[in-house]
């Protein structure tokens, strides 16, 4: 039993739904009364897949504009950004695009991009279509996937989304952290990093401060 | 040195992002070598790699001017080397040590030992070391003595040469070396043999407990060192925090209420808590100081807005918290965390991301601008030189006295009251109006169904007391009907008005009164009073009810025939003809009853059987016409020879037909009625 600790960070227009959509899946992925400090800007959740225990550390940002200049902060060192926009939005979709820009300039490590389309609830009042969204995202080899979190449609498969894609991900991201102990099982999700034998895998890490990029991201 | 690059890696991106402003042009940014990555003003405007060599190479340089003797020294004795450049940065130190007290001792003690001794030296001015030690040797001495004894000369080889290289190496390098000590302690505790029989959870335990240890014991080395700025930078920040003081919550768009109670009460235990930070001295204390604070300001989100707390809302509410608490040596500890708090803790888990928020805040507030709290530029140069006071209740309860934060404070729930007395007296008004309108409505209601359904009062009932005798005395003088019959209508007409009190009754009979006034049998006179005034029916159907009861004794017949008319027209006369029928009944009724009813002494056991008899007319509404047409040819003269001079009245009065049926019906259920029902 293979146990992967992953970062995601979560970019995207605010007002976009990014925290309903992670609330949304947490609620039900857990106990509401869990974790009631902890707040929804940061989760972590358990995601199981074949003989692998993945934990995502959701790591929420600040969509106002006002904030952009600190985005670099949240998502160094990420293994996947979890890009979400709103259908209903062109503005939302063309913000994505930007970030992806701002990841591909910024970040070396691989890392898995997940473009989200939120509200498909709002399905009549759709302004960016199925085809171009998933054009845009083939073209940056990135997973597209469409939801609603008001309706659950189509939030879990996100997560599983992630998980798998984090699963491909080792050994191509020194930063993903993968532990072989099956303590971890046991053991709380909050206190991961804390506990349990952690080896860095891909040791060439002195590749990284002046990065020969891990080419071919992800999915 | 895989895990030291690795460290600079993440913290040029840190320091990448904390550009004097927030609108740069790339270029600017990028390392003055050229190597085409990003440079940082911390490091001279190089990359982290490109400072490297440079400091080297200047390091280098510096040794060769020193002479050559001394450069051989060097090589020889890394003790001489930091003697030198002790002497170097002696006057630069001296310059902090007077402002912070807490390095006075150190640096005397420094003075005075020798190098090699500093460790034991630093132990014993060191008392929280000690504490720690006695702990350790409390949880983990049942592990053997080995481990006590391995655990000692790690931290103590750690000490040393981070001690060694204090004054040699710049910050940066030390934290590089700090985070290899960590590492390699960890490794060492997982695959030595000393830490076989140690279980996982306490390996753990104890590489978190070596990282404490070691961080206290050179806490005082560490922390704020005069070989950097960061005390510079403490007091920039703190300045800065100062001048911004007049923003608040609402600035910052983000929902803290600042009159509630409970609120206030957990924004000062975030603030508590962030000031608490600076009195930590290991990095994880530290961290945890900052987790206890973002948790707080989450509860105050919580508290203020409900539901869960998005990074929309929260990184606001910390920055505000900030800038309220305006924590001392803030950057100092920020950077000391950042260089010798164990990379993984910083990097994920939830103590990482309230850390990376504390730093965005940090960062925000270095370079606010109007722009970003979405203000004119003049209005921000304004606050922020002070030309333009405002003292919100925040300021007034952290700053200003007592008094004046209760005065705000009282203002704003004042104000709330206003605004809630105001919606109150405006729903009382409307409430009002609503009920008026109700009154209003059922009032309609009520006429339009008075005006729909009249109440119609037979005027036949009590008058007959009165008529009684006027009808006897009719009947004696039957040849001539005109003369009696105008003097009994004023009577019964203003009794019923009286009676009843409905003052407009006369207006809603004359629908009626058509009806009525076939059966009023008597009189010529009919038409012309019809014709002349609205209350002629009334005293039309005074007469009309006088005759057949004086024909008395048929009273019951007639009875029948007044509501078949009646529910042909209106329901509610049905009712009201039977109370009068009701009224009448004990009077003169009595006897016509018992002969054909029976027993029952009142109105409605007659009537029963002659609706029986009237049901099919009911029905079909001209079939009663023809049927009575019919009727009285055949039931009528027989029974009825003396009546029938009447019953000519009827049919003087304009409609031939109408009047037969009355005779006919009042005969052939009274008089022929047993004969009917039989035959």
């Amino acid at each position: 039993m293979k146990h992967i600790v992953g970062k995601v960070v979560l970019l995207g227009f605010q007002g976009v739904g990014k925290t309903a959509l992670v609330s949304r899946y947490v609620e039900k992925a857990f106990h509401p009364q869990k974790a009631p400090t902890v707040g929804a800007s940061f989760f972590t959740c358990k995601v199981v897949k074949e003989d692998h225990i993945v934990t995502l550390q959701i790591w929420d940002t600040a969509g106002q504009e006002r904030f952009k200049a600190m985005a670099p902060m949240f998502y160094r060192n990420a293994n996947a950004a979890l890009l979400i926009f709103d259908i209903t939005s062109q503005l939302s979709f063309d913000s994505i695009k930007m970030w992806v820009q701002e990841l591909k300039g910024n970040v070396e490590e691989s890392m898995m991009l997940c473009v989200v389309g939120n509200k498909l609830d709002l399905n009549d009042q759709r302004q960016v279509s199925r085809e171009e969204a998933s054009a845009y995202s083939k073209s940056i080899d990135a997973t597209y996937l469409e939801c609603s979190a008001m309706t659950d449609q189509g939030v879990a498969l996100i997560f599983e989304k992630l998980a798998q894609g984090l699963m491909r991900l080792q050994g191509l991201s020194s930063t993903l952290k993968i532990y072989e102990d099956d303590i971890m099982a046991s053991s709380s999700e909050l206190e991961a990093t804390d506990i349990a034998n952690e080896e860095t895998v891909n040791v060439s890490i002195g590749s990284i401060a002046h990065g020969n990029t891990v080419n071919g991201k992800c999915c | 040195m895989p895990v030291l690059t690795l460290q600079r890696s993440y913290k040029y991106i840190m320091y990448a992002t904390k550009q004097p402003s927030l609108r740069i042009k790339q270029a600017d940014l990028k390392c003055k070598s050229g190597c085409g990555f990003f440079g940082n003003a911390d490091w001279e405007g190089y990359c982290s790699q490109c400072y490297r060599n440079h400091t080297d190479s200047e390091r280098q340089k510096k040794s060769h001017q020193g002479g050559s003797s001394d450069h051989s020294k060097a090589q020889v004795s890394g003790f001489s080397k930091f003697e030198e450049k002790k002497r170097q940065q002696t006057d630069k130190k001296t310059r902090y040590m007077k402002s912070l007290p807490v390095f006075r001792k150190t640096s005397n003690v420094k003075d005075v030992g020798r190098p090699e001794n500093l460790v034991d030296i630093m132990r014993q001015a060191n008392p929280e070391a000690n504490k720690l030690m006695a702990e350790f040797i409390a949880q983990y001495s049942q592990y053997g003595e080995g481990i006590r004894k391995d655990f000692l000369k790690c931290s103590q080889a750690f000490s040393n040469k981070i001690v060694k290289e204090l004054d040699v190496k710049p910050m940066e390098d030390l934290a590089e070396i700090a985070q290899n000590y960590y590492n390699q302690y960890q490794n060492r505790v997982n695959s030595n043999p000393t830490y076989q029989n140690v279980p996982n959870d306490v390996k753990d335990r104890l590489v978190e407990f070596f990282e404490n240890f070691t961080m206290i014991s050179l806490y005082n080395f560490l922390f704020c060192p005069p070989t950097t700025n960061d005390e510079e930078k403490d007091l920039t920040i703190q300045g800065r925090i100062r001048k911004l003081s007049w923003v608040n919550a609402h600035h910052l768009d983000c929902c803290i209420s600042e009159t509630s109670i409970e609120v206030r009460d957990l924004v000062y235990t975030a603030i508590n808590d962030l000031l608490g930070m600076d009195s930590m001295r290991a990095p994880q204390e530290k961290l945890a100081c900052v987790v206890k604070c973002c948790r707080s300001v989450v509860e105050v989100l919580q508290h203020c807005q409900g539901g869960p707390v998005s990074a929309d809302e929260f990184l606001p509410a910390l920055i505000f918290v900030v800038l309220k608490a305006n924590p001392a040596r803030l950057k100092s500890n920020i950077l000391y965390v950042t260089r010798f708090c164990k990379e993984s803790r910083l990097m994920q888990g939830e103590a990482g991301y309230y850390f990376t928020n504390l730093c965005c805040a940090v960062s925000f507030i270095e370079n606010l601008t109007a722009e970003s709290l979405n203000m004119p530029e003049q209005e921000f140069e304004a606050y922020m030189s002070g030309e333009v006071t405002c003292v919100s209740a925040w300021e007034s309860a952290l700053v200003a006295c007592e008094g004046m934060h209760q005065l705000r404070e009282h203002l704003a729930l004042l104000k709330g009251l206003s605004e809630r007395t105001q919606i109150v007296q405006n729903t009382t008004k409307s409430l009002w109006e609503d009920m008026q309108k109700l009154k209003e409505g059922i009032c309609e209601s009520v006429d339009s169904v008075l005006e729909r359904t009249p109440l119609i009062i037979k005027p036949r009932t009590s008058p007959l007391a009165l008529t009684r005798e006027q009808l006897l005395a009719q009947a004696a003088a039957r040849t001539a009907p005109n003369p009696p019959e105008p003097e009994p209508e004023p009577a019964p007409r203003n009794f019923y008005l009286k009676n009843l009190s409905f003052g407009h009754l006369s207006a809603f009979e004359t629908p009626k009164s058509k009806l009525q006034l076939d059966i009023s049998p008597c009189i010529a006179l009919k038409p012309s009073h019809s014709g002349d005034q609205l209350s002629s029916p009334a005293i039309d159907k005074t007469p009309g009810s006088l005759t057949p009861d004086d024909n008395s004794f048929l009273g019951l017949s007639k009875v029948n025939y007044d509501i078949d008319l009646s529910d042909l027209s209106t329901e509610n006369s049905a009712a009201d003809e039977l109370t009068p029928d009701k009224r009448k009944s004990p009077t003169p009724s009595v006897d016509p009853f018992s002969p054909v009813g029976g027993s029952c002494p009142v109105a409605q056991p007659p009537l029963e059987p002659s609706r029986g008899e009237f049901v099919l007319p009911f029905l079909v509404e001209e079939t009663l016409i023809d049927k009575s047409e019919l009727t009285p040819a055949a039931s009528l003269p027989p029974p009825l020879v003396p009546s029938a001079p009447e019953y000519s009245g009827f049919s003087k009065q304009g409609s031939r037909i109408p009047s037969i049926p009355c005779s006919t019906g009042d005969y052939s259920s009274l008089t022929s009625s047993p004969g009917h029902s039989n035959a």
